[in-house]
């Protein structure tokens, strides 16, 4: 699975916990608050750590964003006739500038929803959300841990069955019709099901021989919470809490339609802005120091 | 001190109709001892590791009992079983649970709920003494199945256990790999004190150290006594588990040796010199390499990689099998040996070079032409060809010709596995039905990829005899095997596969004549008096010739 | 009564109707987040009940199996979009009963995000997946409807158009792409049909080709270790 992959970004390194809050709060954040500033400072801290985990590979789906946030901007205002300034008439309807200006917000919102996803899934692998959710829910992690070993070795003896067929002459060439390839598919998905079937008795044996289910499961830690997670986590906690407050006091509120009415950007920007840099700030803190100590070898 | 006391143990399966899987088992075994359980496929030795461990024992009648540590292994709770009975079983890959090296080995302390000081230390330190460190935060996934089966083995010594089983733990990896999972089982054995059971085809690696070795057959205990005198009993005997002993004991006994009976290569070359001190006759006949006669198989200059920026897994592999010969490659593993299968068969496009089949190039031939009457292989795993509920649809799904499936069913002694399940069969019945799947589609060239992998000696002789009859009706046949001792003795031609590309090329007799390290136990054995010796018979063969006259 | 009940009761007269005033009550566009806390507290009854009930290991090896080859199917079928996921899922509701067909849904659907990445969408596939599995548990289930290939085919068809597909949908209403209203909803679902066929014809041709094979598979495992139902 993806967690092979080493990420040079030191935020990843931390606590699942630590990262598992961060992208809750960003992404429960994001996905209500439709306030013009607050979504662009959404998508430029995103764009940023997008492109720090992945390089100038990360561009292209930047770039694939740009579509779908002009796609939902400008079908939102058919559906949404309300608004004093009128543009044009589509179909006969009005298209009003507060509902073109209520579509960019909320296509704002989907594309920073995409774009904090896509880092979610770079950071919190299947090992970090199963080692977290370990004590919470045993049974699931384990199920989910178990199912993470078997995808990739499906797979594998998926392509090994094929082969295995093709060398006997069976099985849908590249020629075949669609209704053999089908055909061929699911006789080969049965196969792979039986192996699969027959080979989890094994597994279930040497669960059991390993004590499976003789006690209560404890579950092992591979992440130890640090000094400096607890840090990054009261920065968190406090950062967010800031914004609470900041909403609590309206100033996140943005209203398109009927009538416009956003707040005037304060103080809760800030710290809105701070949260959303702290995988980015972390990582700075993180390289400099790496720097600095590198040059005392 | 008696670790495992098993009295009057005798097991019946429910749907065994009374016939007896186990018939009044006893045996002692003692702290610390090594044991070796050997017998045929179906003489019952899964059935009675299994016994010994409460959570594995399959339901069935079950009479007699167990003692562990002098109590009724029933009344020996589960926690404790799990923890102090460890079992290691024949699949690498199938008794991983989680996708992590690291959640692996916590895996059985996690289950007893061990707290995380426990488990860091132990986890820790198991890691460092199987030298897994490397590997510790990888994925399963990309481990060779060597090393796989290390990581079982790590996860089950994690717990402690005072007992060690094995069931055939090695016979799905290669030679190197078994010997260095052998290595460390004896190195628990000999280092921890853990008592080890272990049954195995391969008893090269085992015997010698081995204390007692326990032969089973039809769910009896035959014979239990040490390694050494186990090998005369079962020659006196005549049983045919005697093919599975070590080269040595079969070369002492076949050529009716006197005195100590050697285990151990390094015994087996002092026995032939002091018996054999100089021989007047040292070499056998070399066959001569078939020659002129017209080619089944060529491949030139083949080069293949699986990726654009991967590197290159066959290397300009060159070779030409002769029409109606035996043709085997023999090599370390990864090399790319499998992979020369692939290309030939059309699963891997090699970017460079040319594959002829009978003369023609493998493209020009169309998809049904190539595999219907003129090439098919038999893969690696033969679980890779089951694609039904019996062994008699899976033929049938091949051809409706029914004289042809009786006539292959005949070839390949299956007659009576027809209506079984593929996946009841054991080792070898699979590979057997496998074969005459691939055989169905009449096949005048036939590739095996490592035909003899996890079946026993007995089943070896029942391949190597069915390959015979199928070269006496002029089949080609191209073998890719880590299985040395197999090639020398049946093969016409033995190749070197080597940094993806084909070294050296000659008969059995030559090729592994002149190689001192990759070669069979007989020719290690008896080179230092004989030259060109590479099979147990051939070296009984000069022995005796030289005793006798 | 057990735990998993008492998780039913809070979770349907405590913890929705709180959720449901709470996303009425806050300001802002609150519908996206108001709609996965529902979503997922609707699956909270089913994974209590199976945390609670310490599945044996064979129970737990059988659905990550059955989840696992419902992810990695997809690489044996080589036509572009052929989905057989569903068909798998439901496949193992009807051999396996209700509950493990919606674990093994939800799982699927889990387990799959991690390979190819969570969304917004993960708590509705979680959720719809599950739906699958579990309505053709019980619509199967003993004294139900007859296995017939061609009644699993039929109701595999329907299930993804009519039941799974529009709970997948219903998460762009949710996600507010558009302002609720009658246009929205024919915006949303009449497209949403025609991408949902596609799939339904594959899970259709899954449970009639597959279907009886698939459940004799299941079967024999059932049979030769005694276990589950």
């Amino acid at each position: 699975m993806k967690g092979n992959r080493q990420l040079h970004d030191a935020f990843s390194k931390r606590h699942p916990a630590v990262n598992f809050v961060f992208f809750l709060g960003v992404i429960v954040a994001s996905a209500l608050i439709q306030h013009p500033a607050y979504v662009l400072a959404g998508f430029v801290t995103g764009a940023i750590y997008y492109l720090m985990l992945n390089g100038a590979k990360g561009l292209k789906f930047l770039l694939l964003l740009l579509p779908v946030f002009v796609f939902v901007a400008a079908i939102n205002p058919l559906f949404n006739t309300d608004g004093q300034r009128i543009l044009c008439h589509v179909f006969g309807r009005p298209y009003t500038y507060e509902a073109l200006l209520y579509g960019l917000a909320l296509s704002g919102v989907i594309v920073v929803m995409l774009l904090w996803f896509g880092c979610y899934n770079q950071v919190l692998t299947g090992d970090k959300f199963t080692s977290l959710f370990g004590n919470l829910i045993p049974a699931i992690s384990l199920l989910l841990v178990m199912v993470f070993r078997m995808v990739p070795n499906f797979i594998r003896k998926a392509r090994q069955l094929a082969g295995a067929r093709k060398s006997i002459g069976k099985g849908a060439g590249e020629n075949a019709t669609a209704k053999e390839k089908v055909t061929d598919g699911l006789t080969l998905l049965g196969a792979l099901t039986t192996w699969a079937l027959e080979g989890s008795v094994v597994t279930g044996d040497s669960m059991r021989a390993r004590g499976y289910g003789t006690a209560k499961r404890s579950s092992f830690m591979i992440y130890r919470m640090t000094l400096s997670d607890w840090l990054l986590m009261a920065a968190m906690v406090l950062l967010l809490g800031l914004t609470l407050v900041a909403a609590y006091f309206g100033q996140t509120a943005a209203a398109f339609t009927p009538v416009m009415e956003i707040a005037p950007v304060s103080w809760g920007l800030c710290s809105y802005t701070l949260f959303l840099m702290i995988p980015i700030l972390y990582h700075w803190k993180e390289a400099a120091q790496w720097y600095i100590s590198r040059s005392k070898i | 001190m008696v670790h495992f006391q098993i009295e009057n143990l005798s097991f019946a399966y429910p749907t065994a109709e009374g016939r007896e899987s186990l018939a009044n088992v006893n045996l002692t075994i003692e702290k610390g001892e090594y044991i070796v359980l050997c017998g045929a496929s179906g003489s019952g030795k899964t059935t009675l590791l299994r016994q010994l461990k409460s959570v594995l024992a399959p339901h069935g009648k079950k009479e007699g009992q167990i003692l562990f540590n002098g109590m009724p292994l029933e009344q020996v709770s589960q926690q404790e079983q799990s923890a102090k009975i460890g079992y290691v079983m024949q699949n690498p890959e199938e008794q991983i649970v989680t996708d992590k090296v690291w959640h692996e080995l916590a895996f059985g302390l996690e289950s007893l709920g061990c707290d995380q000081k426990t488990m860091r230390a132990r986890v820790a330190e198991m890691a460092c003494y199987f030298g897994i460190q490397d590997w510790f935060h990888k994925d399963v996934e990309i481990l060779s199945g060597g090393q796989k089966q290390l990581l079982n083995l790590a996860s089950i010594m994690a717990m402690q256990p005072e007992v060690l089983i094995l069931d055939e733990p090695t016979s799905q990896l290669d030679p190197l790999a078994a010997s260095d999972f052998l290595n460390t089982v004896r190195k628990i054995n000999t280092e921890l004190g853990t008592t080890v059971i272990i049954t195995e085809h391969r008893l090269e690696d085992i015997f010698p150290y081995a204390d007692r070795a326990i032969v089973m057959d039809d769910g009896r205990v035959i014979a239990d006594d040490t390694p050494r005198n186990i090998g005369k009993l079962l020659y006196t005997q005549k049983n045919h588990m005697f093919a599975a002993m070590p080269t040595p004991v079969r070369v002492f006994y076949g050529g009716e040796g006197e005195g100590d009976c050697p285990l151990t290569v390094r015994e087996g070359r002092t026995w032939l010199s002091k018996t054999c001190p100089d021989p007047k006759v040292n070499t056998l006949p070399i066959e001569e390499l078939p020659a002129g006669k017209d080619i089944a198989l060529s491949l030139q200059n083949l080069w293949f990689r699986y990726e654009k920026d991967s590197p290159d897994v066959l290397r300009g592999v060159t070779a030409e099998v002769p029409m109606g010969s035996l043709y085997a490659i023999v090599g370390g593993n990864g090399a790319g040996k499998s992979t020369m299968l692939k290309a030939v068969c059309g699963i891997c496009k090699p970017y460079r070079g040319s594959v002829k089949v009978f003369g023609k190039p493998v493209a020009k031939y169309k998809s049904a032409e190539l595999f219907g009457g003129c090439l098919a292989m038999l893969p690696q795993d033969p679980k890779s060809l089951f694609v039904k509920k019996t062994v008699r649809e899976e033929l049938e799904e091949m051809t409706a010709d029914r004289e042809k499936i009786a006539e292959i069913t005949k070839i390949c002694e299956i007659e009576n596995l027809l209506d079984s399940h593929p996946y009841d069969l054991s080792g070898g019945e699979q590979q057997r039905s496998a074969l005459a799947k691939v055989l169905l589609t009449s096949p005048k060239l036939l590739l095996l990829d490592e035909p003899t992998k996890g079946i026993d000696s007995i089943f070896k002789e029942k391949l190597a005899g069915i390959l015979c009859k199928l070269q006496k009706q002029g089949i080609t046949i191209v073998m890719v095997s880590h299985d040395v001792e197999f090639c020398a003795k049946y093969a016409d031609m033995v190749s070197m596969f080597f940094d993806g590309q084909i070294l050296t090329t000659d008969t059995p007799r030559r090729f592994f004549g002149n190689n001192s390290f990759y070669t069979t136990a007989a020719n290690r054995m008896s080179r230092h008096i004989f030259s060109m010796a590479v099979t147990a018979e051939d070296v009984v063969q000069l022995y005796r010739k030289n005793r006798e006259g | 009564m057990k735990k998993s009940h008492i998780a039913t009761l809070i979770t349907f007269f405590l913890l929705i109707p709180a959720t449901l005033f709470l996303g009425a009550k806050l300001p802002g566009r609150t519908y996206y987040i108001t709609g996965t806390l529902i979503i997922l507290e609707l699956m909270i009854p089913f994974f209590m009940a199976f945390e609670g009930r310490k599945p044996q290991a064979r129970e737990l090896v059988i659905i990550a199996v059955l989840s696992a080859i419902a992810i990695a199917g997809r690489v044996l079928i080589p036509i572009p979009d052929f989905k057989a996921i569903f068909g798998v899922i439901m496949l193992a509701g009807i051999a396996f009963g209700p509950e493990t067909g919606f674990m093994v849904g939800a799982i699927a659907a889990f387990g799959s995000n991690f390979v190819y990445g969570q969304g917004a969408y993960t708590p509705w596939q979680m959720f719809s997946y599950g739906a699958a599995g579990m309505l053709s548990g019980f619509a199967f289930g003993k004294g139900r409807l007859p296995r017939k290939a061609w009644l699993m085919g039929i109701f595999g068809f329907v299930t993804v158009v009519l039941v799974v597909g529009p709970i997948l949908d219903s998460m762009s209403l949710f996600l507010g792409f558009v302002k609720p209203s009658p246009e929205a909803f024919g915006l949303v679902f009449i497209p949403g049909f025609a991408h949902n066929c596609p799939n339904a014809l594959c899970t259709a041709a899954v449970m009639l080709i597959l279907g009886k094979p698939f459940l004799s598979i299941l079967n024999r495992i059932q049979v030769k270790y005694g276990m589950l139902t």
